[in-house]
């Protein structure tokens, strides 16, 4: 344990004195203070929400440049230098040193993540209270709640994938459940947000008009209301809590007022958020998660930096990263390359291909089946991406901390026995 | 296993290989050496014979294709065995942003060298290496001879038992090549093992107890100095003080003895005498300025 400290703190040692580490603070410093003067097109809330996505943006990205070069670099150029060979002739296992290391990246990335969350800690804070003074409101968190259960009631509606269609003027309706409504002031205000894709035989000029009928079980109360949905603007509706009257649940049942007028739902395209949170605590959860896609990173490189060349290293760990965050995309492109699933009529290439010939079998084993294996072998990073809920003002659910946490573990316990394994076997010459 | 041996080698082999895995390079053909505690031992050879190859293979840096090596009784890959050693690499190769005192104490941290006794044995080594004046700079700004002194403190912090020292001498200068020397020659008087390797045949000359010589990855010779170079038929005879007539009569003797006289010349003493005796009266003159 000793031996990992010393050698984790020689690591930022390194890091401090080749000024690499007050390199990014200062690019990262410096992006986020150009936050404040983006201009902005809307009200003071719309001025803090950029401020809060570009500063999680800006420490996402140094962040992980940070990660990437830091880690990626420095035992190849450990072992380059011939540094290296001279530690391991030294009573240290080969283990040791690269857990030594990986604790001396979290030290660097650990400054790194502290400096610039404070420094942007600070900056929202101080935005949110100019825009007070402006009489426009403070930092808003507040939970989202998915639907409990979707049904749909009245005529049989087309269902194309997974999005059903309902026809207004009463004949059919969504009927939305929604549990666990809680909050510790009744009066904060519930919002709901349809996400619906639209389509009418008729034509409107901004949208059509869905009606939304809120009903509490316990009260009996019922409310209505109707707003309009536009083809790619989601419906908002802002009610006061004082509705649910801590029932906790809430039924909401949707429709097109007229006929001729259709919605397309899928089982998550109504959304109600409510409660108040309080903004630091979901700020840190922001930065914790955030901080397990750099562990994640830091892993990945150190397992590179055991069997490949600095540069070769580096571009590893981009290439990592840059598919990480498209790995949904990689498996929509595998089934589009799937040549096996060709229509009967199709002409050309494409019914030359309807045969399995050599070239098919080539392209389905050199292109298909590595990319589909890699976007299930690489982290999906999208797990780690706290942006969108910062610039929604949502409260980011525990569920998504453990979730990223887990990501980090289970990665961990794959790369690091590789790691350990390969550089043990690995020469110093 | 006997206990008196510090290094032993059966058939040691290395072969180096491409990264695809097909030009081989024999760099050590079969090693058989044993070497005793306590001695000073020399391996040399021209460029390329393997010396390097075989130090990392002792030290577990790499691995050897085919055969076995033992250091201080156990397997290469013992890691507890290594707080027995030291080593200096060929090359100085360090942390460039530490300076004197830091790398020295990065070492004895991983060695678990309690803090006093650490500090102390610092300050001795830097002290013995000559680096008072240059302690707190960063080893970046070290000149390769500098470098090398360090090295050589650095193999030492962990009072080790073996001393393995690749190329010792290279890059020092005559004094620090006549401290290094002595500091080696110091070690076997307190009973430790050293091995070295160099090419530079006058330092081997001048301390090694036992030498083998390695071509292009072979042992060629193993044995003491002396067996090796002693020519039984030739003496030599060094005076002083003798006019010149008595040279000529000492050669028709000698003749007259069907001896044959191979060389007469006046000793000239060797470049590295003179290039001592210079530093010393600097020495003595800057202390008097002083
Ligand atoms: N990492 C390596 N990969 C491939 N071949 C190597 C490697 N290191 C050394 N060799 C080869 O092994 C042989 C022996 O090299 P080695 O470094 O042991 O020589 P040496 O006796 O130390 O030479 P020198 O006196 O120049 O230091 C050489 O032919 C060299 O080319
Ligand atoms: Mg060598």
């Amino acid at each position: 344990m000793q031996q990992i400290l010393v050698i984790a703190r020689q690591t930022f040692k390194e890091a401090v004195r080749n000024k690499i580490l007050f390199v990014f603070i200062i690019l990262g410093l410096t992006t986020i203070c150009c936050s404040v003067f983006m201009p902005v097109v809307g009200d003071g809330r719309e001025k803090i929400k950029i401020v809060e996505s570009m500063c999680f943006r800006s420490i996402t990205f140094f962040g992980t440049l940070a990660a990437i070069l830091l880690s990626a670099s420095s035992i190849p150029t450990d072992i380059e230098n011939g540094v290296l060979s001279t530690v391991t002739t030294k009573p240290v296992q080969r283990t040791t040193i690269i857990l030594g290391k990986i604790i001396g990246f979290i030290y660097i990335i650990g400054v790194l993540l502290i400096v610039m969350g404070g420094v942007s800690y600070a900056l929202i804070k101080f935005t949110a209270l100019k825009q007070s003074h402006q009489g426009n409101s403070e930092l808003m968190v507040r939970d989202q709640f998915d639907p409990d259960t979707l049904q749909i009631t009245g005529e049989p509606t087309r269902k194309i994938g997974n999005v059903s269609w309902i026809e207004g003027g009463g004949k059919g309706s969504s009927v939305w459940k929604f549990k666990g409504l809680y909050s510790k002031d009744r009066n904060d205000d519930l919002e709901i947000k349809a996400d619906f894709l639209v389509e009418s035989k008729k034509r409107y000029d901004w949208g059509i008009p869905v009606n939304i009928k809120i009903i509490n079980h316990v009260t009996g109360k019922v409310l209505t209301e109707s707003i309009e949905i536009s083809r790619n603007k989601p419906g908002l509706l802002r009610l006061n809590g004082e509705s649910l009257e801590g029932s906790g649940e809430l039924t909401i049942v949707v429709s097109p007022e007229n006929s001729g007028d259709y919605i397309g739902i899928s089982s998550d395209s109504l959304r109600v958020f409510f409660g108040k949170k309080s903004f630091g605590y979901n700020f840190l959860k922001g930065l914790t998660i955030i901080s397990f896609q750099f562990f994640l990173m830091v892993i990945i490189a150190v397992l590179g930096s055991t069997f490949l060349s600095l540069p070769v290293n580096i571009l590893f760990c981009l290439f990592v990263f840059f598919c990480g965050n498209i790995t949904d995309f990689m498996r929509d492109l595998s089934t589009v390359i799937n040549v096996f699933e060709t229509h009967e009529h199709e002409h050309g290439l494409s019914a030359l291909m309807k045969k399995s010939n050599v070239f098919v079998i080539l392209l389905d084993y050199v292109i298909r089946k590595p990319i589909l294996l890699l976007s299930y072998i690489l982290p999906d990073l999208r797990n780690f991406s706290v942006g969108k809920y910062f610039t929604d003002g949502i409260n980011i659910p525990c569920k998504t901390v453990f979730m990223s946490f887990g990501y980090a573990v289970l990665y961990t316990f794959f790369c690091l026995p590789v790691s350990f394994v390969v550089f043990k076997r690995r020469e110093m010459a | 296993m006997n206990n008196d041996i510090a290094i032993r080698t059966e058939d040691l082999t290395k072969a180096y290989k491409s990264f695809w895995g097909r030009r081989k390079i024999l760099a050590l053909d079969k090693l058989n050496i044993a070497i005793q505690k306590g001695e000073i031992f020399g391996l040399l050879g021209p460029n390329g014979s393997g010396k390097t190859t075989t130090l990392k293979l002792l030290l577990g840096l790499i691995t050897p294709t085919d055969g076995r090596a033992y250091v201080l009784g156990k397997s290469t890959n013992d890691v507890a065995i290594k707080s027995k050693i030291g080593f200096l690499p060929e090359e100085s190769c360090f942390y460039r942003f530490l300076n004197a005192d830091e790398t020295l104490d990065f070492y004895g941290q991983l060695f678990r060298i309690p803090g006093k006794e650490r500090k102390l044995r610092i300050n001795r080594l830097v002290e013995q290496a000559g680096l008072e004046f240059a302690r707190k700079r960063p080893l970046r700004q070290y000149s390769k001879g500098m470098l090398r002194r360090i090295g050589i403190a650095q193999a030492l912090i962990n009072d080790p038992d073996l001393v393995i020292l690749d190329e010792p001498t290279s890059g020092l200068d005559p004094i620090g090549t006549r401290e290094t020397k002595d500091i080696i020659l110091a070690l076997k008087e307190r009973g430790k093992t050293v091995l070295l390797c160099s090419h530079l045949l006058s330092d081997v000359q001048d301390i090694c107890d036992r030498v083998a010589i390695l071509d292009k990855g072979k042992l060629q010779l193993a044995g003491t100095i002396d067996e090796l170079l002693s020519s039984k038929n030739v003496v030599e005879i060094l005076i002083r003080n003798l006019p010149d007539e008595a040279i000529i009569e000492v050669e028709t003797f000698i003749k007259e003895k069907k001896g044959e006289v191979i060389s007469i010349k006046n000793s000239s003493g060797t470049l590295e005498d003179l290039f001592l005796k210079i530093h010393a009266a600097n020495i003595s003159n800057s202390k008097t300025d002083v």
